[in-house]
C-alpha cells in the first residue's frame, strides 16, 4: 500500500474537490460511503464503549491494544473558562467514542477534522478518560477546598530519577483504542477544539500485543522484561470488588463531588533492557518470583497457581524480596493495598548512551491512593528489580466521576459544587 | 565436637542456595548402632532438609563433613527421636557421621543444580580469588577514604584548583569497586547521586555528594556552601570503609561485578553524563574497566579451562578499550576531558564494551554461581 496511498475512487474525489464540486461529494458521494464502511465487520473498528455512565470508561473497561497518555497544563483564565474546557472535553469524548461523520465545511477553510481516520470517525473501541492533578487545585480556579484528600504531586521514591518534563500536570487524558491512530486522532481532535485552554505537558504512547489482548482472560501480556505482567491483577468485571478497591464511595471522607471517581497513578518506568537481556535466567526469575516461560509462581507450573508463601517463610522457593512477593504478600493485612493495574508497554527512542529507551507505562486505579499504590511501592522500595528499572516520570491524578447521561459534563460536580 | 568451619567456607555458603523449584522434600536417614541407613545419599545442590532418626542406643550427633571440616551438624538427638537439619550445600562429595566413631561414615553426594553449567569448578577453588578480591577492595576503599579526606580538606580550605585535581583521583578508587560499594545503597546514593535523579535537578536539596561538590567547583567556580556537603561526604566514605572491613563478599557478587562494571560503562559512562561539570568522565570510565578487569584476572584460571575462547576474546576486548583510551591519557596518569573524545572513538568504544558486557555476563554461570 505504501506505493499506492490513494484508491482510484479517492483520487477521482480529490479531482472533484479541485474542481470545486467536492463539497457535496464529501457528504453524499458514493465513493466516500464505500471508503467509510469497514470491509469486515469483525475488524474492531466499530467496537464501541459507552461514554455515559456513573463511572468514566477506560478504567474497568477491558484494555485494548493501544494507549496514549497525555498530561496538559490548563491555560483557562478563570473558573468559567475551566468549565468551558470540561464541557468541550466532554462533548469531544462523547463524539469520538461514539464515532460518526466528520462535518464538511467550506473547502476554503481548514477542515473540521485531521482526517487521519477518514471522513467517518470510527469508534474503534476508543475510551477517553479525564483525570485531574493536584495543581488544578491551586489558587487559579478557587478549587483549593475541593481537592481529593490524598491528591498531591507524585512522591519521589528512592529509586526514582524523575524528569520534571515527564511529570505531573493539571490534567491527564488517557486514550485507549484498538489502534494507535485512533488515539492520535482523538488527541488531535481535542487539541483542535481547545485552543487557548490547554498546553501540552508530556505524552507517551503505550502498546499491548493485539493477539494477546484478543484472548484477555485466557492469556496475559508480557512486559518488556519478557515476564507475564498482570496475572494476579484484580478482576475488573467484579463489580463488588471494584466498588471496594477502585471507586471512591460517598461518605469515604473524600469531597462529595469525588464519589464515583478513582485515584489514577501513572509511572513511566524505564527498563534497562540490554542489561536485563544479559542477566542469567535464574536471577531474572528470582527477581520476579515467577517462571519466565509459563508465568507460574516459582515452584508451580500453572500461571494462575496461587503462590504459597505460608509454606515458604524463609524465602527458599520465592525470595522474600521477589517482586511479586513484595507487591502482593497475600496476607490479610495487605489486602487493602490491592490495586487495579492497567499498564502498557512503551518504546520511545534511544538514551544518550545509545541504549534503548523502553519500559513500562504503569497505570493503576484505586479508591485510596495511600493504601493502594503508595503502600505497594513502599514495599517494593529496595527490591532487586531496581537494578534494572528506573522510574523517570508520571504523576498522581484523580479520574473524575462519570457523566451519567447526556447534558452533564465531566467535572460538573467539582465546578458547580465547589 | 566444637570445631568451627573455616570462614572461607562460610563465605561460600552465604551465597549458596539457588532457588529450587520446590521446597526440598526431607531426606530421611536412620542411624542405628551399626551406621547410617542408607549409607549413601544424593541430593541436589542448594537447600536440603535431613530427617535424622536415632535408632541407636546412644545420644547422637549427626554431622556433614567435607574432609575434616564440619559443614553442618545436629547435636543431641535422643535415642528414639527424629530431628531435622537443614543445610545449604554446594556440589561435591561429603561424608556423614553415623553414630559411633567406629561406625563407617556414610557418603553424601551433592549434585550440581540444573542451572549450574556442566563442569563448574569446585567451589573451594573460588576461595583464593575471593580472598584476593577482598584484599583489592580493602586497598581501594582505604585509598578512597584517604583521597576523599584530602579532597574534602581542599574544598573546605577554599583551594579550588587543588580540589579539582583531587576530585577524579578520589573517585576512581570508588568506581573500581562499585559492585561492592553499591551493596550499601544508602551510602552510594548520598555520595554518588546525580542531579538527574531529582525532579528539580540541581535545585533539589537532595542533590548532595561528589557531584554536588563537582558542580560547585566547576560550574560555580566556588566552594561557598560546600562545607556541609564535604563533611557528609567524608563521613560517608569513612563509613563505607568501616562496613567493607566487616563484609563477606559473596562469590556471585564478585563474579557478577565484572559484568556489572561494564554495564555501568555502557549505560552511563559512555554518554558522558556522569561528570558533566568536571568532564572527568574518562577517569571513571577507565576505573570501571579496571575494576572489571581485576575480577576477570582473578577468575581467569577458573574460566580458562572451561572456555578458552571467552578468555582470549575478553582479553582482546579489554586491550581494545585500553588502547582507545590511551589516546586520551595525560601525563598525570589521568585523562583528557570527556569532550575531547571524538564521536568516532566514542562509537568505537561501544564495540568492545558491548562484547565485554555479553561475555562477562556469562561468568557467573560458567563458574556455577547462581
Amino acid at each position: 500500500m505504501a506505493s499506492c496511498p490513494f484508491s482510484t475512487s479517492r483520487r477521482s474525489l480529490l479531482r472533484g474537490l479541485a474542481l470545486g464540486t467536492g463539497a457535496a461529494a464529501l457528504s453524499s458521494g458514493s465513493g466516500r460511503a464505500a471508503d467509510a464502511t469497514p470491509s469486515a465487520q469483525s475488524d474492531g473498528t466499530l467496537d464501541r464503549q459507552p461514554f455515559h455512565g456513573p463511572h468514566q470508561a477506560g478504567i474497568v473497561t477491558p484494555q485494548p491494544a493501544a494507549a496514549l497518555f497525555v498530561a496538559l497544563d490548563v491555560l483557562a483564565e478563570d473558573r468559567g473558562e475551566l468549565a468551558k474546557l470540561f464541557r468541550v472535553l466532554t462533548e469531544r469524548f462523547a463524539f469520538l467514542s461514539a464515532g460518526g461523520p466528520v462535518p464538511s465545511l467550506d473547502p476554503r477553510l481548514p477542515p473540521a477534522d485531521s482526517g487521519i481516520l477518514g471522513p467517518q470517525v470510527l469508534p474503534d473501541n476508543l475510551t477517553a478518560t479525564l483525570a485531574v492533578g493536584a495543581s488544578l487545585f491551586d489558587d487559579r480556579y478557587g478549587l483549593e477546598g475541593a481537592r481529593p484528600r490524598h491528591l498531591r504531586p507524585m512522591d519521589r521514591f528512592p529509586n526514582d530519577s524523575l524528569d520534571g518534563k515527564l511529570c505531573h500536570g493539571d490534567l491527564l487524558l488517557q486514550f485507549c483504542a484498538n489502534t494507535a491512530e485512533t488515539n492520535l486522532h482523538a488527541l488531535r481532535d481535542v487539541i483542535r477544539h481547545t485552543p487557548g485552554l490547554v498546553a501540552l505537558r508530556w505524552k507517551l504512547e503505550g502498546m499491548l500485543p493485539p493477539h494477546v489482548v484478543k484472548r484477555q482472560g485466557q492469556d496475559t501480556v508480557r512486559n518488556f522484561l519478557g515476564f507475564k505482567d498482570g496475572t494476579a491483577n484484580l478482576d475488573a468485571a467484579d463489580a463488588a470488588l471494584m466498588r471496594r478497591q477502585v471507586w471512591v464511595q460517598p461518605g469515604s471522607g473524600e469531597p462529595g463531588w469525588a464519589a464515583g471517581g478513582s485515584y489514577q497513578v501513572v509511572r513511566i518506568i524505564r527498563n534497562f533492557v540490554e542489561r536485563w537481556d544479559r542477566t542469567p535466567l535464574g536471577e531474572q526469575e528470582r527477581i520476579f518470583g515467577r517462571h519466565k516461560d509459563s508465568g507460574a509462581p516459582l515452584g508451580a507450573t500453572d500461571e494462575h497457581a496461587l503462590p504459597d508463601y505460608a509454606s515458604d517463610p524463609a524465602g527458599v522457593r520465592t525470595p522474600m524480596d521477589a517482586h511479586i512477593r513484595l507487591a502482593n504478600p497475600r496476607t490479610a493485612e495487605t489486602a487493602s493495598s490491592l490495586i487495579l493495574r492497567r499498564g502498557y508497554n512503551y518504546s520511545a527512542g534511544i538514551t544518550p548512551s545509545g541504549q534503548l529507551d523502553m519500559g513500562l507505562l504503569f497505570c493503576c486505579f484505586q479508591a485510596d491512593l495511600d493504601a493502594g499504590f503508595v503502600a505497594v511501592q513502599n514495599r517494593l522500595n529496595g527490591e532487586p528489580l531496581e537494578e534494572y528499572i528506573k522510574p523517570v516520570g508520571g504523576g498522581y491524578f484523580y479520574a473524575l466521576p462519570g457523566v451519567p447521561e447526556p447534558g452533564g459534563f465531566l467535572g460538573q460536580g467539582l465546578l458547580v459544587g465547589a | 565436637m566444637t570445631a568451627r568451619r573455616p570462614a572461607a567456607l562460610a563465605i561460600l555458603l552465604l551465597s549458596a542456595g539457588p532457588a529450587l523449584a520446590q521446597p526440598p522434600e526431607p531426606v530421611a536417614v536412620t542411624v542405628t548402632d551399626k551406621g547410617c541407613e542408607p549409607a549413601a545419599l544424593t541430593v541436589p545442590a542448594g537447600k536440603s532438609v535431613f530427617k535424622i532418626s536415632n535408632k541407636s542406643r546412644r545420644v547422637l550427633e549427626w554431622e556433614i563433613l567435607q574432609g575434616t571440616m564440619i559443614v553442618e551438624e545436629r547435636e543431641n538427638i535422643i535415642p528414639g527421636f527424629v530431628q531435622s537439619l537443614s543445610a545449604t550445600l554446594q556440589p561435591g562429595t561429603y561424608a556423614m557421621t553415623c553414630g559411633l566413631l567406629s561406625n563407617p561414615r556414610g557418603t553424601l553426594t551433592v549434585t550440581a543444580a540444573a542451572a549450574a553449567a556442566p563442569g563448574a569448578p569446585d567451589p573451594m577453588a573460588l576461595v583464593g580469588p575471593l580472598a584476593a578480591y577482598k584484599l583489592y577492595v580493602m586497598t581501594e576503599v582505604d585509598a578512597f577514604q584517604a583521597q576523599t579526606a584530602a579532597f574534602v580538606a581542599a574544598v573546605k580550605a577554599g583551594k579550588i584548583a587543588e580540589a579539582k585535581a583531587l576530585y577524579p583521583q578520589a573517585r576512581r578508587h570508588y568506581e573500581r569497586i562499585e559492585p561492592v560499594a553499591s551493596l550499601f545503597n544508602d551510602l552510594d546514593k548520598s555520595m554518588d547521586v546525580r542531579a538527574d535523579d531529582f525532579e528539580k535537578k540541581e535545585a533539589d536539596p537532595g542533590f548532595i555528594g561528589f557531584h554536588r561538590i563537582e558542580k560547585g567547583l566547576w560550574a560555580d567556580n566556588s566552594t561557598d556552601g560546600l562545607a556541609p556537603h564535604a563533611d557528609r561526604l567524608l563521613a560517608d566514605a569513612t563509613e563505607l570503609k568501616r562496613r567493607i572491613a566487616d563484609l563477606t563478599i559473596p562469590p556471585a557478587r564478585m563474579a557478577g561485578g565484572a559484568a556489572g562494571l561494564i554495564e555501568e560503562v555502557a549505560a552511563t559512562k559512555i554518554s558522558g553524563e556522569e561528570d558533566r561539570y568536571s568532564r572527568t568522565d574518562l577517569w571513571d570510565f577507565h576505573a570501571n574497566v579496571e575494576g572489571s578487569r581485576k575480577i576477570f584476572d582473578l577468575l581467569r584460571p577458573l574460566v580458562a579451562p572451561r572456555d578458552p575462547d571467552l578468555v582470549a576474546r575478553t582479553e582482546k576486548n579489554f586491550s581494545r578499550v585500553e588502547s582507545l583510551l590511551a589516546k586520551y591519557r595525560t601525563e598525570d596518569g589521568g585523562f583528557a576531558p570527556y569532550d575531547h573524545l571524538s564521536d568516532r572513538d566514542r562509537n568505537a568504544l561501544k564495540a568492545p564494551i558491548t562484547v565485554l558486557a555479553e561475555d562477562l555476563s556469562t561468568l557467573r554461570g560458567k563458574l556455577g554461581l547462581d
